[in-house]
């Protein structure tokens, strides 16, 4: 996972204190990609739902202790990224909003020679290379204090930026990078910052070159990131008023509603057609439920999921619905160096029972209303486009099967006890063993460590619980809160193991989020961060290396094929996002996977045409 | 804080050395505190309340042995089913049973508040006990460490403890029990201070009893009444805590049961119309919780001296009224 | 007198550091780091460095209390981890929402249960005793959140009578005060439980006034009942009751976690509640502060008062 972008929507799944239970199967039909019939009408105020926090940082390079998600929905419509993300409803790029006219990789993809468009600052003054080298000489200063840095990308991948004339960057790579790679996850991180207005170290200073040193750099960024935090002065700072998106900050107030305004100088394709898009906190999902059923107030809002029932009467209330799938990966981390289960989870045939007994489809139906991806392996189904290998799209290596989870414990001398517990008949490492390190009689039980406080997945741990009992594996459930958990549950590996924070057996946190391309950097490679469970494998690591370095782009099904295979994570259900939005609220379909809903520069009102 | 997770009951029981007291003390002289049992035998309320009580006990106990359910399997695919054959009260988003949940999560919901209600009487009476006794700088200082407790702020015990312990029925009784002694304590202690005073105490004292024969033998006989009222209020804001508890997201994980936790999953479902996850729970928990109130409304009648009839056949000072015009009465 | 507040205070001083080391060592007691909980997925070994480093939580425990302790000498609460504010702007925004909310609903419940209290004290044991005071413990008995949803179900969805939240972009008090409307669910909300436990309270006060002897004197010498009520029984019972306002003082500083929860209302107990499950050190130090000052102050108040109404307990005996 390359550093993804923390999207409204996403992260209020994982909103502290839902209660979300699932209802049953609606038959209710949600639309996406419904027209919006009627007159096109100009202005207008629309207001969205924030549910959970809100942003507390203005500046687009926040520090590394600043780790709000919902600061990216702040500065999004304000400072795009050089690769805008997101095309209509699809998951590739949009080259029409991306500041680039034209991206290149030569020389055996290290060099990368990026072509500006000839567009404008809010202020009139033209965007040019000189901003690019602005923002790499800050970084290049100052990436250990960058919540985004992510270890050997931007910019530390640069050897030397040089820049021919005023709209033409050239990058010298450090080496070669997968181009769709380097495109999707890296350059798509990085909005380019004003030189003329931020190349300052004091708010009365004057304009200068001081990034060009790196003392300079570092009093630049410190003092940008000083500025950027004040919430106070979030809408009259004049640093902020100077954009290149399609928004300016309107109003802003530290409880967490603020506002856009449209970006008269806006030099991109979509000029905003309302007037004002402001967003209203809600402190929990209860409420923001309560409003959108009792009034007028809400133009936008996510719907969680276990409020599916209630669509006909949203839609009685004016509301259209339409579902976005999550780009992201939902799974269970087995711990394969837990010291009492780390043998029974390094042995491939029990991650395949557990995986075989996951009633995948019965939760997406159950829990999730119809309305999850798959989970056919790490790559999201619906989510991920061009990405996605015919293997997953077929349904992946390991459908639900209780019976080919008994067979294979079976063939690995376990005695299977149905709706009791397993034992190890044979011991020993031959072909038809348990396997290394598991005793003779040693129990088939497991201890599921989950997220707690959402209802949903409380019924999808249960029910996996229970499918799992059918072969004899016993799973016990534990919940705690999400914080709580991240903090106890840490990076186990076979170099490091300490037992205070490798005492969990399977984890269950929620998800992780995927940028454009859904690399498995991080997470599947030996030694990744978010490698949690250990999992180390040369051929993974391979296969990873091509997809991030390697030329071609079927490396990318190779790679998704062998780790779905390897169940280096057991693979679940991802829950979509649902959103309400007013019927006469016209452009809001299709949905853009990457900003979540936040596409107002093309939303426009409509009035009945009589 | 304290206000959410563990709402002071009536003030008969509130952790206020001022409050609770300030009535008893001008109004109650002699052995006033005791509690006689053929005066609760007698009273109508009480045995109706314990009555309830014994009902619902029987229900939740005795009832699975009746109604067969299974409480433990999830089964997806009746999730959320509507009262009908076979599931009397439908099915909860687990597929499970309602009515034989409403049994099984009474079971726990019974034992967790008779649990904390006992134990949190049982700690508080001994060190109010103490504390009343001791008098001058020991009582200060065992009334400091009250006050202290009582400040630190609830939350977060219940996160750390979370954290730190898989939730199940014994740690939460623990917790529980934890968070409500300190108040019980401040009551019993200030119920002492003014027993002290009281011409039976002077008089054992005069004739050279101990301290602690005092303490034993008299003052918590006589604070046994108070504790009792206490320990029935207690019962209802430990089972209403669990629930707040779980509603705020760090209740104990499935399958396990208690009306509270049914409540809060239920909730949510109040508009998707799954009345009944949301409705029997409810009223059996105000059921019961109005049977113990009732059960502590009338020992708090009976402790204080106001039993109704009783005036008009005695005229002892013990009762503290006189028969007046029968509206006051 | 003054011997005896000086000495309270003296304790109360001393119950705050209490609760302060108290706090303090329990948060350290939380398993886990602090970083990860704050930084969650995105917490490489680097970042929970520099982390560290910046809020020193890699010294000793006595040395971070003490610098804590030296900052709170000059006013500075600390910066909270997860919303990057300073706690003291956090508190000073919430704090008179909440008081403001709590207060309105406290005065509420005064109103209708001290009167209600006394009328059922009056009617002591009949059919009107029983039926009110059954419905203030029905009240009481269901939780809370219960009871608000149910209210916003029938009040707002079902009958578009009031919003169910607070409209997002107020902050100030005033600004609260001017859509009044907003207030009244949970305002009524929130004084429910105290409404029991007032009238409650007002009942056996008032039961036990009218049996005492000065009304007994009164009733002897003509006086009109009214009169015995509103003059002499009424006042005697408000005495404690304002001693019970005394100890409600740390609630109204300490917010309504469910109530704000479910309507919306951004307060002091959302934030102690959110910081709490995020490990928000500084946050909770400063919530705990304010609570533990409240806490004493209103226990101080109730034992002044009552001190001042019953001598033998004051001097011991």
């Amino acid at each position: 996972m390359r550093t993804p972008r923390r999207l409204a929507a996403l992260a209020a799944t994982l909103a502290l204190a839902t209660l979300v239970a699932a209802c049953g199967g609606s038959s209710v039909k949600v639309g996406s990609g419904t027209t919006v019939k009627g007159q096109k009408v100009n202005g207008g105020t629309v207001t969205i739902a924030e549910v959970g926090a809100s942003p507390n940082f203005i500046f687009p390079y926040p520090p590394a202790t600043n780790e709000n998600g919902y600061n990216v929905n702040l500065t999004m419509g304000l400072w795009p990224s050089l690769v805008y993300v997101g095309d209509g409803g699809k998951s590739a790029v949009n080259p029409q909003a991306s500041l680039y006219s034209s991206l290149k990789y030569s020389d055996n993809d290290t060099v990368v020679t990026i072509v500006l468009k000839p567009w404008k600052w809010s202020d009139g003054v033209p965007i040019t290379s000189r901003d690019f080298t602005f923002t790499y000489n800050l970084l290049k200063a100052n990436y250990a204090n960058w919540i985004d840095y992510t270890q050997g990308l931007f910019p530390t991948d640069v050897k030397n930026v040089s820049t021919p004339n005023a709209h033409t960057v050239v990058l010298d790579l450090t080496r070669s990078y997968n181009p769709s790679f380097y495109t999707d996850d890296v350059l798509a991180e990085i909005p380019l910052m004003p030189q003329h207005a931020w190349d300052k170290t004091s708010a009365t200073g004057k304009v200068g070159n001081y990034d060009q040193t790196t003392a300079g750099a570092k009093a630049v960024y410190a003092f940008l990131q000083k500025q950027g935090g004040d919430m106070a002065t979030f809408d009259t700072n004049p640093l902020w008023k100077v954009v290149d998106g399609p928004w300016k900050l309107g109003t802003f107030n530290s409880s967490g509603y603020y506002s856009w305004v449209p970006n008269k100088n806006y030099s991109g394709p979509d000029k905003p057609i309302l007037d004002k898009v402001v967003w209203t906190p809600f402190t929990t999902d209860t409420a923001e439920m309560d409003t959108l059923r009792s009034g007028t107030t809400l133009d936008l809002a996510g719907l969680p999921s276990n409020d599916v029932r209630q669509i006909s009467a949203l839609e009685a209330e004016g509301y259209s619905v339409a579902v976005e799938p999550t780009p992201g990966v939902a799974e269970i981390v087995p711990n394969l160096y837990n010291s009492a289960v780390g043998p029974l989870l390094q042995q491939l045939y029990v991650r395949q029972a557990l995986e075989y007994l996951i009633n995948r489809p019965q939760i997406v139906s159950k829990v999730y209303a119809g309305y999850a991806d798959p989970g056919n392996g790490p790559v999201p189904v619906l989510a991920s486009g061009s990405y996605v290998s015919p293997l997953e799209k077929a349904g992946g290596p390991y459908p639900y099967s209780p019976s080919k989870a008994i067979s294979l414990l079976k063939a690995h001398g376990w005695k299977v006890a149905p709706n009791g517990v397993s034992t190890c008949e044979r011991a020993g490492t031959g072909p038809s063993d348990c396997g290394a390190g598991i005793k003779a009689n040693e129990p088939l039980q497991l201890t599921l460590l989950f997220t707690s406080g959402m209802a949903s997945f409380d019924q999808q741990e249960a029910a996996i619980q229970s499918t799992e009992a059918a072969a004899g594996i016993k799973i016990v459930l534990k919940s705690e809160p999400f914080n709580t958990l991240i903090s106890t549950a840490g990076v186990c590996s076979k170099q490091s193991h300490p037992a205070s924070t490798c005492g969990w057996q399977l984890l269950d946190y929620g998800y992780e989020p995927y940028s454009l391309d859904p690399s498995g950097a991080s997470m599947f490679n030996t030694g990744g961060y978010n490698n949690q469970g250990g999992y180390s494998s040369t051929e993974e690591n391979n296969l990873i290396n091509q997809t991030e370095y390697g030329p071609s782009s079927s490396a990318f099904y190779t790679y998704e094929d062998y780790t779905a295979k390897q169940l280096p994570w057991l693979w679940l259900p991802q829950p979509s996002n649902l959103f309400v939005y007013k019927k006469n609220l016209a452009g809001v379909t299709p949905l853009n996977p990457f900003s979540g809903t936040l596409n107002p520069e093309v939303w426009y009102y409509t009035k009945p045409s009589s | 804080m304290a206000a959410e997770t563990a709402p002071p009951a009536s003030l008969e029981m509130d952790p206020g050395s001022a409050a609770s007291t300030v009535g008893q003390v001008t109004a109650r002289p002699g052995g006033a505190g005791r509690l006689s049992w053929s005066e609760l035998l007698h009273n109508k309320r009480a045995m109706s309340g314990l009555g309830i009580v014994v009902l619902i006990a029987l229900f939740c106990f005795v009832g699975p042995l009746l109604y067969h359910t299974n409480q433990v399997t999830v089964n997806l695919n009746i999730e959320n089913g509507p009262p009908g054959p076979g599931h009397l009260l439908g099915t909860d988003p687990y597929g499970i049973d309602v009515l034989g949940r409403l049994m099984v999560g009474g079971q726990s919901s019974l034992e967790l508040g008779f649990a904390v209600g006992i134990a949190s009487t049982v700690l508080g009476m001994l060190y109010g006990a103490i504390s009343g006794m001791l008098g001058g700088v020991g009582d200060a200082i065992m009334m400091r460490v009250i006050d202290t407790l009582l400040a630190v702020p609830t939350f977060i015990l219940l996160i750390i403890v979370a954290s730190m312990f898989t939730l199940n029925l014994g740690v939460i009784i623990l917790i529980l029990s934890a968070l409500s002694w300190p108040g019980v304590a401040r009551l019993v202690r200030a119920q002492v201070l003014s027993l002290r005073t009281r011409e039976f105490a002077q008089a054992a004292k005069t004739m050279g009893a101990t301290r602690w024969r005092i303490l034993l033998y008299h003052m918590v006989p006589n604070t046994l009444g108070v504790c009792i009222v206490t320990a029935t209020f207690g019962v209802a804001d430990s089972i209403y805590a669990l629930s707040a508890l779980s509603f705020l997201g760090i209740g104990p994980p499935p399958p396990f049961a208690d009306w509270g936790t049914m409540l809060t999953n239920g909730v949510d479902n109040l508009f998707n119309g799954y009345w009944w996850q949301v409705y029997p729970p409810l009223i059996v928990l105000v059921i019961v919780v109005l049977a113990f109130r009732q059960i502590g409304d009338a020992l708090n009648d009976i402790v204080s001296g106001q039993q109704p009839g009783r005036a008009v056949r005695r005229r002892r000072r013990r009762f503290g009224w006189l028969p007046l015009a029968s509206q006051y009465e | 007198m003054t011997w005896y507040l000086l000495r309270r205070v003296g304790q109360a001083v001393a119950v705050v550091i209490g609760v302060m080391i108290l706090t303090f060592i329990l948060l350290h007691m939380e398993p886990g780091s602090v970083a990860r909980a704050v930084l969650g997925l995105r917490a490489t070994p680097a970042r929970v460095a520099i982390f560290d480093d910046t809020y020193g939580l890699n010294k000793p425990l006595y040395q971070q209390f003490v610098i804590y302790v030296k900052q709170l000498l000059h006013g500075n609460l600390g910066v909270s981890y997860q919303l990057q504010q300073p706690v003291s702007t956090l508190i000073a925004e919430r704090l008179p929402r909440d008081a403001l909310l709590l207060g309105l609903s406290t005065l509420l419940a005064l109103i209708i249960g001290v009167p209600a209290g006394i009328y059922q004290a009056v009617h002591h044991n009949q059919l009107v005793d029983d039926v009110v005071a059954g419905t203030w413990f029905t009240l009481y008995s269901a939780p809370d959140f219960m009871e608000a949803l149910l209210l916003i179900a029938l009040l707002c969805v079902q009958f578009h009578v009031f919003q169910p939240n607070f409209p997002g972009g107020i902050t100030s008090v005033g600004g609260v005060l001017t859509d009044w409307r907003a207030l009244v669910l949970p305002v009524v909300v929130l004084s429910i439980n105290s409404v029991a436990s007032f009238s409650q309270y007002a009942r056996s006060t008032a039961i036990q006034e009218l049996a005492a002897d000065y009304v007994r004197v009164a009733r002897a010498k003509g006086v009109p009942p009214r009169q015995v009520l509103t003059r002499h029984v009424l006042r005697n019972s408000l005495l404690p009751v304002i001693t019970i306002l005394g100890m409600s003082l740390p609630s109204i500083v300490a917010g309504a976690v469910i109530a704000e929860a479910v309507f919306n209302f951004p307060g002091m107990g959302q934030l102690f509640w959110q910081s709490a499950l995020s490990h928000d050190f500084p946050v909770l130090l400063g919530a705990t502060l304010i609570i533990g000052v409240a806490t004493v102050t209103g226990n101080l108040l109730a034992d002044i008062a009552y001190g001042v109404l019953d001598p033998r307990i004051r001097h011991g005996s």
